[in-house]
C-alpha cells in the first residue's frame, strides 16, 4: 500500500494527516509546535507513522503547509494553507454535501475562504494583525477566568443573562476589559458568552467580505468549542458544519494534495 | 461537552434583540462602574432603560403610539388626543449598521439607526403613526424610506428660517393641520380641557427638570451629566406621570445632597457644557469619555436633553386654537437646532450656559455625516474664542470601537482645563 502525508506547521500546533492510495484518511496527529518546529515535526511524523503502521518506504509523497512549511525540508512540495484548507474541507465534508465557505480560526489568525463547486479558492479574507479573534485569545480568556479552554463551551450554554460585550478590538485591551468585568462581579457565564459573541461578530465581518453562501464549514482548534460554534451560527443566522476533527483539515488537504500530486507526477513519468 | 444539536439558531429578530441588549447593558454597567456617589433615585432610570431596551417591555400598551422622528413634534397635542408620543431618534450601533443598507454610508448615524429600527421593526412600542418634521435634510429624506417600508408617515412641514413672521405663521399652520389630521385619525375631538391638562402635565415635567438643572450650578454638582442624559432620554418613551414622579424623588435626593455637599464629581473636576449632535441612549460615547476623564457635564445644549425642556408653553388666551398656536410657538422659538439659516440663538444659549453654570469649557460633538452640526462648528468655535471659552470639537459616530483617538483628545482637553483652573 502507498501512503501520503500532509503536514501543517502552525504557530501553536503541528498537525499531520496520512491518507492511503485511495485518498482515505488513515491517521492524524496534533502536537504542540514548541520552539523547534522542524525537530518536532519530524518526530511527530515518525510517531504517527509508527502508530498507524506505515513503513518509511511506503510513504510516497509529503506536502507541507502552514507558517513553518518552508522549514520542513523533507517535504516534496509545499502549498499555502489557504489552498490546503480548501482541499481538506472538501475532503472532510464529503458526506455533508457542498461546501462553499470556510471559516477557519487558528492559533493566531482567522480567515474566511469562499470556493466554487470544484473546490477552487475564489476569494479569501484574513485577519492576522491581532490576536483578539483567535485561539490564542480564547486561551488568554480562559486563563483570566481561571477555567479550562475546554470548559468555555459549557459556560457559554449556562449563561442566562445578556452576554457582556467586549468592545476592544485589541487583545491586550480586551483582556483588561474582561478583568474589569470580573472585578464588577459579573458572572463568568455571561463573560464567556460575550467573548464568544465578540469573536463571532468579527468572524462574520470577514465572512461577509468573501460572501456568505450556503454550505459553511468551520474548522481550526477553536471549532471544538461548541459555545463559539453557537455564537457564530447565531451571528450568521445559518447552520454551520463542524467536521469530526476540525484541527486537521489543513493537513488533510495537504495529504490529499500529496496523493493527487504523486498520481499526477508518476502518471506523467510513465 | 454539550451536544451540538441541543440549541436552535436565533431568528434575525432575536439576534437584533440580543445585540441591542448587549449594547445597552454595556453602557449601563460602565456608567455604574465609573459613577462617583451615584444617587439612589437613579435606580428607577437604570431599571427603566434596561426594561425598555433589553427586555423590550412596552410602556404604552392599549394606546395608539405616535412615533416622532424629532423633538419638534408637539408632544402636548398628541397627549391631549389620548395617544402616546414616543420619540424614535435612536442611539443603537446595531441599528445604525442595518440602516446603512438603506442610506448612504456617510449619512448621520442617528438617522441611519432610526431607519435601521424600522427596517427590522424592532420596537418595544411599535408606532402606529410616524411623524417626521422636515428639519435636517437627512430626517426629511428618511421620510420616504420609512414610508416605503410600509409605515404610515405624516410629514410635518418645518421652516428653516426662524426669525420671520412668515415662518412662525407657516409653522403654526403646520401644527394646526397636524392637530386636525391626528384628531380625525384617532377619532377624538381635541377639547380645551384636554389640551389644557396636557400643557399642564408637560409643563410640570419641565418645571421639575428646570429645578433639577438649577442644582447642577452648585459647586459640587449633585448629579453627573450622563445620569442626566439617562433622565432626559427616559422622557422619550416613559409615561409622563411616571417620569415626573421619579424626577420628584430624584429632586428631593439632590436637594439633600447639595445641602450636605455631596457631589457626583470632585471639586477639581472641570465643568463642561456639552453641545452638538444629540447623545441618545445607548450612544453616550462622548459624554462617557468626558466624565471618565474626570470632568463633569454641568449643562448641555442638545435636542436629546436640554432643548427638550427649554421653553414652556405660554398661553395668553385659553381658547382652543390659541392654545394650539401657543404650543407651536414653544417648539419653534425654543428650538436651537442648527438646521436654521442662522444660529445666533444657539450660540447665545451656549455662552449663557457656560456663565450660569460656571463651566470651564465646552465640548462640541458632531456626528460624522451630520452636515448642519459639522458646518456650525465654525461659527460656534469663533464665538467661543471671542468669549475666551475653551472648546473642543470632536467628530464621532456610533461604533463602539476606535475610542483610542477620541479618548486621548478628550483627556488632553480635560487636563488643559485642570491646569487652567490651577493657575487661576
Ligand atoms: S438634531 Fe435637529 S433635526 Fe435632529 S432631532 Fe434634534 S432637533 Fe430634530
Ligand atoms: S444629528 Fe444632524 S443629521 Fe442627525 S438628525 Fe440631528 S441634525 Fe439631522
Amino acid at each position: 500500500m502507498e501512503y501520503f502525508a500532509g503536514i501543517d506547521i502552525g504557530s501553536t500546533a503541528i498537525k499531520i494527516a496520512i491518507v492511503d492510495g485511495t485518498g482515505r484518511l488513515v491517521g492524524h496527529r496534533v502536537s504542540a509546535s514548541g520552539s523547534m518546529f522542524y525537530k518536532y515535526a519530524q518526530e511527530s511524523l515518525a510517531q504517527l507513522m509508527a502508530e498507524v503502521g506505515v513503513a518509511p518506504e511506503a510513504l510516497r509523497y509529503t506536502v507541507a503547509t502552514g507558517y513553518g512549511r518552508k522549514l520542513f525540508k523533507e517535504a516534496d512540495e509545499n502549498i499555502s494553507e489557504i489552498t490546503a484548507n480548501a482541499i481538506g474541507a472538501r475532503a472532510a465534508a464529503q458526506e455533508h454535501g457542498e461546501i462553499k465557505t470556510i471559516i477557519n480560526i487558528g492559533g493566531q489568525d482567522s480567515k474566511a475562504i469562499s470556493m466554487d463547486s470544484e473546490g477552487n479558492v475564489v476569494n479569501f479574507a484574513m485577519n492576522d494583525r491581532c490576536a483578539a479573534g483567535t485561539g490564542k485569545f480564547l486561551d488568554v480568556v480562559a486563563r483570566n477566568l481561571e477555567i479550562g479552554v475546554d470548559e468555555l463551551g459549557e459556560y457559554h450554554f449556562k449563561s442566562t443573562g445578556t452576554p457582556l460585550s467586549i468592545n476592544s478590538t485589541c487583545a491586550v485591551f480586551a483582556e483588561s476589559e474582561i478583568i474589569g468585568l470580573l472585578g464588577n462581579n459579573h458572572r463568568v457565564e455571561e463573560i464567556v458568552s460575550g467573548v464568544h459573541y465578540s469573536i463571532a461578530k468579527r468572524i462574520v465581518k470577514l465572512v461577509k467580505r468573501v460572501g456568505i453562501h450556503e454550505g459553511i464549514y468551520f474548522d481550526g482548534g477553536p471549532a471544538l468549542n461548541n459555545g463559539l460554534v453557537n455564537a457564530i451560527e447565531n451571528e450568521l443566522g445559518k447552520p454551520i458544519f463542524v467536521p469530526a476533527f476540525p484541527q486537521i483539515t489543513t493537513s488533510l488537504g495537504a495529504a490529499v494534495l500529496a496523493w493527487e500530486s504523486y498520481g499526477y507526477e508518476s502518471g506523467e513519468a510513465v | 461537552m454539550n451536544a451540538r444539536n441541543d440549541h436552535t439558531i436565533e431568528t434575525p429578530r432575536e439576534r437584533q434583540g440580543r445585540h441591542k441588549a448587549m449594547e445597552a447593558v454595556k453602557v449601563l454597567d460602565t456608567l455604574r462602574e465609573y459613577a462617583v456617589n451615584p444617587p439612589e433615585a437613579m435606580a428607577y432610570f437604570y431599571e427603566l432603560h434596561r426594561r425598555y431596551h433589553c427586555d423590550m417591555t412596552p410602556m404604552h400598551e392599549g394606546k395608539t403610539k405616535v412615533g416622532t422622528m424629532c423633538i419638534q413634534v408637539p408632544y402636548e397635542v398628541i397627549d391631549a388626543l389620548g395617544a402616546a408620543p414616543v420619540r424614535l431618534c435612536n442611539g443603537f450601533y446595531t441599528d445604525d449598521e442595518i440602516g446603512g443598507e438603506y442610506l448612504p454610508s456617510k449619512s448621520c448615524p442617528l438617522v441611519k439607526a432610526t431607519v435601521g429600527a424600522f427596517a427590522t421593526d424592532h420596537f418595544a412600542d411599535t408606532p402606529d403613526l410616524v411623524v417626521t418634521p422636515t428639519t435636517c435634510d437627512q430626517k426629511t429624506k428618511a421620510t420616504g424610506i420609512v414610508e416605503e417600508m410600509g409605515y404610515p408617515v405624516y410629514e410635518m412641514e418645518f421652516p428653516r428660517v426662524k426669525e420671520s413672521e412668515e415662518s412662525r405663521e407657516y409653522w403654526r399652520r403646520s401644527v394646526r393641520n397636524f392637530t386636525k389630521t391626528l384628531s380625525k385619525e384617532l377619532k377624538t375631538k381635541l377639547t380645551r380641557g384636554k389640551l389644557k391638562a396636557s400643557i399642564r402635565k408637560v409643563g410640570y415635567a419641565q418645571t421639575l427638570y428646570h429645578r433639577l438643572n438649577a442644582l447642577r450650578k452648585a459647586e459640587l454638582p449633585p448629579i453627573s451629566g450622563n445620569d442626566m442624559f439617562l433622565v432626559t432620554n427616559a422622557f422619550f418613551f416613559d409615561k409622563t406621570e411616571a417620569w415626573s414622579a421619579a424626577v420628584e424623588r430624584l429632586l428631593a435626593e439632590m436637594e439633600e445632597r447639595v445641602k450636605e455637599g455631596i457631589g457626583a464629581a470632585r471639586k477639581r473636576s472641570p465643568r463642561i457644557v456639552y453641545t452638538g449632535s444629540p447623545p441618545i441612549f445607548p450612544n453616550l460615547k462622548v459624554p462617557q469619555l468626558i466624565e471618565m476623564a474626570d470632568a463633569v457635564i454641568v449643562a448641555d445644549e442638545s435636542c436629546s436633553s436640554n432643548r427638550l425642556f427649554n421653553d414652556m408653553v405660554s398661553v395668553d388666551e385659553w381658547f382652543l386654537y390659541d392654545m394650539v398656536d401657543a404650543v407651536a410657538d414653544r417648539y419653534l422659538k425654543g428650538c436651537t437646532c442648527p438646521v436654521f439659516t442662522r444660529n445666533d440663538d444657539r450660540i447665545r444659549r451656549i455662552v449663557e450656559l457656560v456663565k450660569e453654570y460656571s463651566a470651564d469649557g465646552v465640548v462640541y460633538q458632531a456626528f460624522a455625516g451630520c452636515q448642519v452640526y459639522e458646518m456650525e462648528q465654525r461659527s460656534v468655535l469663533a464665538a467661543m474664542e471671542k468669549e475666551g471659552i475653551p472648546i473642543l470639537y470632536l467628530e464621532s459616530d456610533y461604533s463602539p470601537s476606535q475610542l483610542g483617538q477620541l479618548t486621548t483628545r478628550v483627556e488632553a482637553f480635560v487636563e488643559s482645563l485642570k491646569s487652567r483652573k490651577r493657575r487661576q
